[in-house]
């Protein structure tokens, strides 16, 4: 994806509203009128953890309108708890918007947006985009259960078609997210994808197969989430536009990929270019 | 108000030759190039800048994971990637120069010749006030790590070093050792302006579902708050061993964790891990630090410098 002109910087916003869509899954709502502005589809932020002693948690940005963005958390663990446990009024510290978002234009007239889980969180901005830009989406949205999946009238208002999937076949087809993807064949032009690495894995594949090229957000563990520590790489092809000069080929080096930082030249790759 | 006018304590130190207007370095590893964190931070809020360590040649680095969450703390394996010093010199020193801080350049190796080579050729940079020595990578096999194990090599490495270059040096030490004290008297002997201790602990974690470890390269170094207690004994241990100055590190957050170390006896703290949780904590140390020296009448955070060990070996 092309790197983005952005401005990040440390933000102090405030929770302005709260709901929860459904069990364990929260949607944050934060006064935070500089970074709705600056805010791109396919972006995230650093949440600085109200209570210290622990790292950061990397979110997508959910919503970004006016002077309020929004986080959706599904609670797995202490850090989401103790962020999804935060009341209306509450300060939260956030960095970004960071890393470079989807590349829109770029997957043409017809877009099919693959989620999986939370990986929804990081689609609803390009699916607005591309309905502004006049392009047609299907969301292919996959859950463990119907319970899960949330926020289905906020896609369909932004004009997508909706193909569901469920594990326990609930609702939609039983079955994963990508095998539905799978059967839609050649009729997209692009696809844009976030979720979990085995969802994001199979629809690599549902790609090669089907040759419609896929930008795929990927999900991993930050430290720093701006690119200093290394800790978050993806191996990626030395031709990719995407990959750093950093390490130049060594004498002798045989491997044909270097290792790109999710956080800084991702999160978003074209499926093609990686070597995962 | 009493109507006195209190002079605000002074926070400046000397490594060797090395002045730093505050006693906040950022750790090698976890602030890149420096850059990185420009949109985040006032460099003139800190002391200096620790580059990412930089080897003779480039490395791709250790496969993924390279990163696991633990309690208050952090595993690490990224494997010293970096693109070697040619490329290094020839792209990436200039990217941080110009700032309102100290700038560190960091030199990893794999034998007496790599440190030598490296240290005179970063050195040799006006933009690099000081070289730090990383004798201590826990993540590229046990060759890695070598050098701060065996007091021989470890005094080896640091006499390279020192003939390498007039610029101050600081060695990092490891606390996976039996005992970081002979360690230390050995590399000030050999030469060192300053003792940066600790690196990182090692570490490993397993994943019990897909029943392998979390890190790609099984093993991994811990930092965080988990490890603040190992670092200030080290620290400690190593005041009441060397005469050169010390910099603290391990598990940093707050200014409170720094006067532990600064009590101990280090002259200056290092903050990595601490970064990723806030940005702004060496800005919050700071400022708590010349709180704390105000309260309890300080001019200056020399004063408090390993207070706690001399009045608890004073008491014996």
């Amino acid at each position: 994806m092309p790197a983005l002109e952005t401005s990040p910087a440390i933000h102090r916003t405030i929770v302005s509203d709260r709901r929860e869509p459904a069990p364990g899954i929260v949607v944050l709502g934060l006064h935070a009128p500089e970074l709705a502005r600056a805010t791109l589809p396919g972006q995230f932020v650093m949440v600085v953890p109200p209570g210290g002693e622990r790292a950061a948690t990397a979110l997508g940005l959910y919503e970004a309108e006016g002077e309020r963005v929004s986080l959706l958390l599904v609670v797995v663990g202490p850090r989401t708890r103790e962020l999804a446990a935060l009341p209306v009024g509450a300060p939260l510290d956030l960095l970004g918007p960071l890393g470079n978002g989807f590349d829109l234009a770029a997957l043409g007239a017809d877009v099919a947006l693959v989620a999986g889980g939370v990986g929804l969180a990081s689609l609803l901005l390009p699916a607005q985009a591309l309905r502004a830009a006049g392009v047609r989406t299907t969301l292919y949205y996959g859950a463990r259960t119907a319970a899960a999946l949330i926020d289905l009238d906020a896609f369909a208002a932004a004009g997508a078609e909706l193909v569901l999937a469920t594990d326990d076949g609930t609702r939609g087809h039983a079955g994963y997210v990508s095998e539905a993807l799978r059967a839609a064949g050649r009729e997209h032009s692009g696809i844009a994808a976030c979720g979990p690495s085995p969802m994001l894995r199979a629809v690599a594949r549902v790609a090669g197969e089907t040759g419609v090229r896929a930008q795929l957000s990927l999900e991993e563990t930050f430290a720093c989430g701006v690119g200093a520590c290394w800790g978050c790489v993806v191996p990626l092809a030395r031709e990719s536009a995407q990959a750093p000069n950093f390490p130049p080929v060594a004498a002798g080096e045989t491997r044909d990929y270097v290792h790109a930082r999710i956080c800084k030249e991702g999160p978003v790759f074209w499926a093609h270019e990686l070597r995962w | 108000m009493n109507g006195v006018a209190r002079k605000v304590p002074s926070l400046d130190v000397s490594l060797g030759s090395l002045h730093l207007q505050l006693p906040t370095l950022m750790g090698s590893g976890c602030y890149g190039s420096g850059e990185e964190y420009a949109p985040f931070v006032d460099y003139a809020g800190i002391g200096g800048v620790v580059l990412k360590s930089v080897t003779r040649l480039p490395r791709l680095g250790n496969p993924t994971p390279r990163l696991s969450p633990t309690p208050s703390g952090m595993l690490n394996a990224i494997g010293l990637q970096n693109p070697g010093i040619d490329a290094y010199l020839a792209h990436d020193v200039a990217k941080f120069a110009d700032r309102p801080c100290a700038v560190i350049g960091s030199v990893a190796g794999f034998s007496v010749e790599d440190y030598a080579e490296v240290t005179a050729r970063l050195a040799a940079r006006d933009e690099i006030d000081a070289i730090e020595i990383n004798i201590s990578c826990p993540n590229v096999g046990h060759e890695g790590e070598t050098f701060a194990c065996d007091p021989r090599l470890a005094e080896r490495a640091t006499a390279a070093a020192r003939g390498a270059t007039a610029k101050p040096l600081i060695v990092k030490l490891s606390p996976n050792v039996t005992d970081i004290t002979e360690i230390a008297r050995r590399v000030e002997a050999a030469g060192a302006d300053a003792l940066a201790v600790i690196n990182t602990v090692r570490g490993m974690a397993i994943d019990v579902d897909r029943v392998e470890p979390r890190l790609g390269n099984a093993s991994g170094g811990l930092s965080g708050p988990a490890i603040r207690p190992i670092a200030v004994l080290a620290v400690w241990e190593v005041a009441r061993s060397v005469k050169i100055p010390i910099v603290g590190q391990g598990g940093i957050e707050t200014a409170r964790d720094a006067l532990e170390f600064f009590l101990a006896g280090a002259s200056a703290v290092s903050i990595g891990t601490g970064n990723f949780t806030d940005p702004r904590a060496p800005q919050n140390v700071t400022a708590g630090v010349r709180d704390y020296l105000a309260a309890r009448g300080h001019a200056a955070l020399r004063e408090i410098v390993g207070l706690a060990n001399a009045a608890f070996a004073g008491a014996r």
